[in-house]
């Protein structure tokens, strides 16, 4: 008994000791010290890093590739397109977007937007200066060329196309449930395209060009979409789309002529889970109509022709990749198709009467960089159709593009 | 020309109607869904998804105010959505 009460009694004591207790507490109050030093530190870093409400994004892409036609070999694009995006604050943003191209040998610099929105409520903005024009999804959603399955754009679409690409104006857009539907929708005014009165070249009289300034007139276009999503988990949106507005030049013999355009388009995206893959269908049709009007005549300008001034254009591309799968080259494969026609006024100059069906196979490396290796089948239905400006777009193509987006 | 004209104010009519129903709207599909659910609907519509691991935060708060105005996101989808990126970065 003793002894036991003996070894509780010295284990109290070395338990318990006083010099023990201090030894620790000094240790302690040391590392509380060193710790309370290292947060002040950390504190005054991350106090230097603080993000201030002003954001700010430098993003973009890039693009070239390789072109195999029947007559020529070559390696094109080479385009790189900064995008600069400013969030002032919660209600305010500045997005920007420049584009660097070669073009004949030539450096070309082009301002495809640079505009402002303003948040006015949680389903309205405001947006003002040189936007993407809300016509139809090609322009607005599908150009860049990291989100383009294709090298190029759908015929009649683009900087030279028949749908308008982008102008300077406001603009009026959101997005709401009507119930269960999802809604968006936009209403602008713009400068509007400018008609061709072909006293320069006859051949071109008709032609509506876009994005052109300053403007011919002081009339303003004014245009809309209206997009719906039918389902409750946003994989189909269907839109419509118009503008109108006065195309001829002031104190010309066009003034009075009026151009309208309307579009149609179609956006599905769905996981099919079956086939572990995602399934992307998209399409648009777009129209232009331009009031009757008397044109030089290419054979002889002295004289005078008129033609109905109406042009159509429309296109329809599936991809399908199985991204579901767990093999990682065949999870970043991706197959693609494109249809797409062109036609341009019976009658005119211009006159175009085309298709095209491509065919391709994408890589993706990520999110935005993938390789695209597609062909190109063209069809007119002019057997004399006046060349298109642009050999991008006439005869059959290999191509072997890559886009990067950063 | 003046069809198009009375068409043209009539489409602006019933989009402003449908901003004002819309607004008015309280409870929808929308409300209940997570911020993960609206990101993983959305941001595949016209381009593939973005990895929330992209960003940091600061640039996600810049890259979806882009987004909703681009794809006329609604305040509180486009604010879900930034909450779950965040969050998952
Ligand atoms: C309506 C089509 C559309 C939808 C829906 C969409 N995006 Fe985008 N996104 C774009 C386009 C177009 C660009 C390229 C911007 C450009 O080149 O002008 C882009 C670019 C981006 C970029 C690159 C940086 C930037 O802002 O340009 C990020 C990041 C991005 N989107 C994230 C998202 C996220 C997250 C969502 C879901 C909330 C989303 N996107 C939904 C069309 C869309």
């Amino acid at each position: 008994m003793k002894v036991q009460f003996l070894i509780y009694f010295s284990m109290s004591i070395f338990l318990f000791s006083p010099r023990q207790a201090d030894a620790q507490e000094v240790q302690s109050t040391d590392e509380i010290q060193k710790l309370r030093e290292q947060i002040e530190q950390l504190k005054n870093e991350s106090a230097a890093h603080k993000q201030g409400t002003s954001k700010f994004l430098l993003r973009g892409y890039a693009h070239s590739g390789l072109q195999v036609t029947d007559e020529s070999f070559s390696f094109i694009g080479g385009a790189f397109n900064p995008i600069f995006i400013y969030k002032q604050s919660d209600r305010l943003l500045f997005e920007s977007e420049l584009e660097f191209e070669l073009e004949d040998g030539n450096l070309g610099i082009g301002l495809e937007y640079a505009n402002m929105s303003y948040l006015l409520s949680k389903n309205l903005t405001l947006r003002a200066g040189k936007f993407l024009v809300p016509f139809g999804i090609f322009v607005p959603n599908l150009h860049p060329a990291w989100i383009n399955r294709f090298p190029t754009a759908p015929l009649g679409v683009g900087h030279d196309g028949i749908v308008p690409s982008n102008d300077i104006g406001v603009e009026l857009r959101g997005g709401s449930y009507l119930g269960n539907l999802k809604i968006n929708y936009s209403v602008y005014a713009v400068n509007g395209s400018q008609l061709n009165d072909g006293q320069e070249d006859a051949e071109e009289g008709g032609i509506l060009h876009h994005a052109v300034f300053p403007d011919n007139n002081r009339g303003k276009t004014i245009g809309g979409r209206l997009g719906f999503f039918p389902f409750s988990n946003s994989s189909l949106e269907l839109g419509v789309s118009g503008m109108y507005g006065t195309v001829g030049a002031k104190s010309s013999k066009l003034e009075d002529i009026n151009a309208l355009h309307y579009a149609f388009d179609l956006s599905f995206v769905k996981s099919l889970p079956s086939l572990s893959s995602v399934l992307d269908l998209k399409a648009q049709y777009s129209g232009t109509k331009v009031d009757e009007a008397a044109y030089p005549d290419p054979e002889d300008p002295t004289n005078f022709v008129t033609f109905d001034n109406n042009s159509s254009a429309w296109f329809a591309q599936v991809s399908i990749r199985p991204a579901l799968i767990d093999n990682k080259f065949f999870r970043n494969l991706e197959f693609a198709a494109r249809y797409s026609t062109l036609k341009t006024p019976e009658g005119a100059a211009w006159e175009v009467d085309e298709t095209q069906i491509d065919l391709g196979v994408n890589y993706w490396i990520d999110w935005r960089t993938l390789l695209k290796f597609s062909y190109r089948i063209s069809s007119s239905a002019e057997e004399d159709h006046v060349e298109p400006e642009h050999d991008e777009i006439a005869g059959n193509a290999f191509f072997v593009h890559w886009a990067l987006g950063f | 020309m003046k069809k198009i004209q009375i068409l043209s104010f009539f489409i602006i009519v019933v989009v402003f109607s449908f901003i004002y129903t819309g607004c008015s709207a309280r409870s929808n599909i929308a409300t209940a869904k997570s911020g993960a659910q609206l990101w993983g609907e959305n941001c595949l519509r016209c381009h593939n998804t973005p990895s929330p691991k992209t960003f940091s935060d600061a640039e996600w708060d810049a890259a979806v105010l882009h987004m909703r105005v681009r794809a006329n996101l609604t305040a509180s989808e486009a604010t879900k959505i930034v909450e779950f990126l965040k969050t998952a970065n």
